[in-house]
């Protein structure tokens, strides 16, 4: 009796001991090794890559707003602050017209956190092993992208928000702000460039995809390419919502000093835009070409295989974009009383410009019903839709939007310079041969091989841009000194202008959701290309049709937030509006 | 801004509507025909030109809407294209709805891919062979290999001269007929593992939609050969694309680089 008292007391703490060498023994070999990844999950309840989607897009939506507005916010600072004891009218205008492009930053900055906050939640949970590898790989990078983050992050705020206390003798203080934000905002950029660029091509790794080279991973070959790319594709998303944001100002101002004003910053913006847009058909072509040297998939995916027919979209989205632009610089001729010569020309731009934008959009490969199909290459539009003839349309396109430019630069001015006529007579005489140049080398390029026709692609660009440089310094000097026959009428831009620019800031965030889907569809059913294959139930590519509604849908997710952000920056109250002066009348820059 | 009472010969409306229908009908009579999906596009290009033409002074908005208002002493004329342009519009709408929706006996328009999409996996397994590579390597006596096995196998489909045009060739039409070498858009744009695969995968691979059989042998078959059957041995295959290329002036593109570790 006394013995079974005396186990029954022991009892509980055999008990325990047993429980405890159960546990032991039971965990011990799961808690010895590390613990199993998942492949996949689906956090948000949802088809996992729709939401990464669209958390991925929305955030590079915001992303390239806040870094594409201080750049050239900045610029107009800067031009503000040198002209401030030339002019000090003018340099208040200007300093005006950056501070109200830089308005929308502070919200916008804030769901650009909050959305990649979202991104990167997403992104861990939903695929874990994809972003173990990820991390191994990339880890140093991803321990000081916050740093630069939060870098960008007080200089943001810092420089919007000091903007009337460092006038004056502090202004330097306050440039100095700005570009140190431009700095951080661009490695900010870099760094997530490398990610994403090495999932497409990477680089720095070795057949297995174990890490050789932290520098050659993120160096990776599409990694440059992108780079340049968003760099200038950001400049005009920036710029063409800044001018969407002026259209609406415009249509709700009270005065005509608020209109005039907002004109001016809605053709700036739109200026801007163009400007960048000039070179971004080229900085493509260099991302693709390098996609393309990396794996001939991509270039089959994307020009001659699933993919294709998203460029054939893309392509008339882009013509849209231009001819949107172009429209709209046309009308503002309008504003400039005297300019009928210029405007004269203008429908022969027009025809230029839509038989151009026809070619570059002609499919190789038609859509053609069993009746209309002749099941070979068409003769004419097969000749058409291949990148030769693109290269020449899109090249000459650009000729004329350029040429535009200058004859708006040329209304209601005449020069003064004695060789007036005959600088006139070069510079047009230039042009023409830069345009028989790019047609003749483009004709070359048609019957080349495909590497020299390539080559001719390059040159007809180098063409362009040497023959913009050379024809633009005659130019600035052809109207030093010009003599204004009839200022320009700041305010008096019809309405249907400010519509346009509303249309091109919602086309330019479309295109931007297109594209997107175009990159990351070109990995097909790879995470990391060659390297990580995606093995998750939606691997499979979406359609065209169902890529479009996502794509909308973001779009209108983006305008409704950047709506919100619109509001909150409202709340703060109006700067005091600039004097618009004769003085400002000239700004045709 | 007021209109000015300027008068040519054509009312604006009317000669806009002329451009359109002049330009649908141009594109119409092109032979052989542009499928209804690339006039779609160009028309669209065409109609946004015109719009884009009349909106970019404010006079000829002007102008163009004062057409459709009577005036008092107008002449017949002007009365009739009036009435005229009045009735086009619904009349092409009309029209628009009736095409869309009357019946067809055609299969659906498919968006027909030219080169269509391989994995990179299927790709890199392709080993192109080293006499093969280099295409100023190439031998004589390959390339007059793979003309010989042209000639009994492809040239039926593929025609002589390499253009699409062979005996059998109009037997295919939709979506696709063989394809034309010749042109510069078929092989000078593709890789020689790309080239491969298309000759050793055949169409089946597109939904069954070209008619191309799979030219490969089976797996170790030691007696396949092109002399008695659609089986070409790998080598035989390289052969005639060299063929292909040397026939037609072309150079393949340059191969993918596979190497992960550098750039």
């Amino acid at each position: 009796m006394g013995r079974t008292a005396d186990a029954n007391r022991r009892r509980p703490a055999v008990a325990v001991v047993a429980l405890i060498a159960l546990l032991t023994a039971a965990t011990g070999p799961a808690l010895a090794q590390t613990a199993p990844i998942r492949d996949y999950a689906e956090p948000a309840l949802i088809d996992s890559r729709l939401a990464v989607w669209v958390a991925a897009q929305l955030h590079l939506d915001f992303a390239a707003f806040v870094l594409a507005v201080p750049m050239f916010a900045l610029a107009i600072e800067i031009f503000g602050w040198r002209m401030a004891r030339r002019d000090p009218a003018a340099a208040a205008r200007y300093d005006w017209m950056a501070h109200e492009m830089a308005r929308l930053l502070p919200a916008a900055y804030s769901l650009t956190a909050i959305s990649g906050a979202f991104l990167g939640m997403l992104l861990f949970s939903a695929y874990p092993r994809l972003m173990a590898y990820m991390t191994e790989t990339f880890g140093p990078t991803f321990a000081i992208y916050p740093l630069f983050f939060v870098a960008e992050t007080l200089c943001l705020y810092f420089w919007y928000y000091s903007w009337s206390r460092l006038q004056g003798d502090r202004k330097w203080a306050h440039i100095a702000l700005g570009l140190l934000l431009n700095v951080f905002g661009t490695i900010v950029m870099f760094i997530a460039n490398a990610w994403a660029t090495f999932m497409m091509t990477p680089g720095g790794v070795d057949e297995a995809g174990a890490l050789v080279s932290l520098y050659d991973a993120v160096w990776n070959p599409g990694w440059m390419p992108l780079n340049v790319h968003r760099l200038i594709a950001n400049i005009t998303f920036g710029a063409l919502l800044c001018a969407a944001y002026a259209a609406y100002r415009f249509l709700s101002a009270r005065t005509a000093a608020e209109r005039a004003l907002y004109d001016w910053m809605g053709y700036t913006g739109n200026l801007i835009a163009l400007f960048t847009m000039l070179f971004l058909p080229f900085a493509g072509y260099y991302f693709g070409f390098e996609l393309f040297a990396y794996s001939a998939t991509y270039g089959v995916t994307l020009m001659g295989g699933v993919l294709s027919w998203l460029f054939i979209i893309q392509a008339i989205v882009i013509a849209i974009l231009f001819i949107g632009a172009a429209y709209y610089a046309w009308l503002g001729l309008l504003r400039i009383p005297g300019s009928e010569p210029q405007r004269r020309l203008v429908p022969v731009f027009n025809v230029a410009l839509i038989a151009g934008f026809m070619i570059w959009a002609t499919p190789h490969s038609m859509a053609a019903s069993i009746e209309e199909s002749t099941g070979q290459f068409h003769p004419l539009l097969g000749a058409l839709g291949l990148m030769a003839p693109k290269m020449i349309a899109v090249t000459l396109i650009l000729v004329v939007l350029y040429v535009s430019y200058l004859l708006y630069r040329r209304a209601g001015k005449v020069p003064v310079v004695p060789w007036a006529k005959t600088g006139t007579q070069i510079e047009w005489g230039l042009i023409a041969l830069m345009a028989l140049t790019i047609f003749g080398l483009g004709i070359y390029g048609y019957f080349a091989p495909a590497d020299v026709r390539i080559q001719t692609s390059i040159w007809q660009i180098l063409v362009l841009i040497g023959g913009i440089v050379v024809t633009f310094v005659i130019d600035l000097y052809l109207l030093k000194g010009a003599e204004t026959r009839a200022a320009v009428r700041w305010g008096t831009m019809p309405r249907r202008g400010q519509y346009i620019l509303i249309l091109l800031a919602f086309v330019i965030v479309w295109l931007m959701g297109l594209m997107g889907y175009a990159r990351s569809g070109a990995r097909l059913n790879w995470h990391v290309f060659g390297l990580v294959q995606d093995t998750s139930a939606s691997a499979g590519l979406p359609t065209l049709g169902e890529a479009a509604i996502v794509v909308t849908t973001i779009t209108l997710i983006f305008f409704a937030l950047l709506g919100i952000a619109f509001a909150i920056s409202s709340l703060a109250g109006r700067d005091n509006l600039p004097e618009f002066g004769d003085a400002a009348r000239e700004a045709v820059t | 801004m007021k209109s000015t009472p300027k008068r040519s010969w054509l009312p604006l409306p009317v000669g806009a509507a002329l451009i359109v229908i002049l330009a649908f009908v141009a594109l119409k009579a092109i032979r052989p025909v542009i499928p209804h999906s690339v006039i779609l596009l160009y028309m669209g290009f065409i109609v946004l030109g015109v719009v884009i033409h009349i909106t970019l002074e404010d006079t000829r908005i002007n102008r163009f809407w004062d057409f459709f208002l009577s005036r008092p002493g107008e002449g017949p004329g002007l009365k009739a294209q009036r009435l005229a342009m009045l009735a086009l519009l619904p009349l092409a709408a009309g029209w628009w709805a009736y095409d869309s929706v009357r019946p067809r006996y055609a299969p659906p328009v498919e968006i027909f891919q030219r080169h269509p999409t391989v994995g990179e996996a299927t790709l890199s397994r392709i080993v192109v062979p080293d006499w093969a590579a280099v295409p100023a390597a190439w031998r004589a006596e390959d390339v007059a290999a793979g003309k010989a096995i042209y000639q009994a196998n492809c040239a039926v489909c593929h025609g002589e001269k390499l253009d699409g045009n062979g005996p059998a060739a109009a037997g295919f039409r939709y979506p696709i007929r063989p394809a034309n070498f010749q042109d510069v858009g078929t092989i000078s744009q593709l890789t020689l593992p790309y080239v491969y695969w298309r000759l050793t995968t055949g169409g089946i691979q597109n939904q069954f939609n070209s008619a191309m059989p799979r030219w490969v042998a089976a797996h170790g078959d030691a007696q396949a050969s092109s002399q008695l059957s659609n089986d070409l041995t790998p080598d035989e295959a390289w052969q005639v694309i060299l063929y292909l290329y040397r026939e037609t002036g072309y150079t393949p593109r340059q191969e993918a680089l596979t190497d992960h570790t550098g750039h």
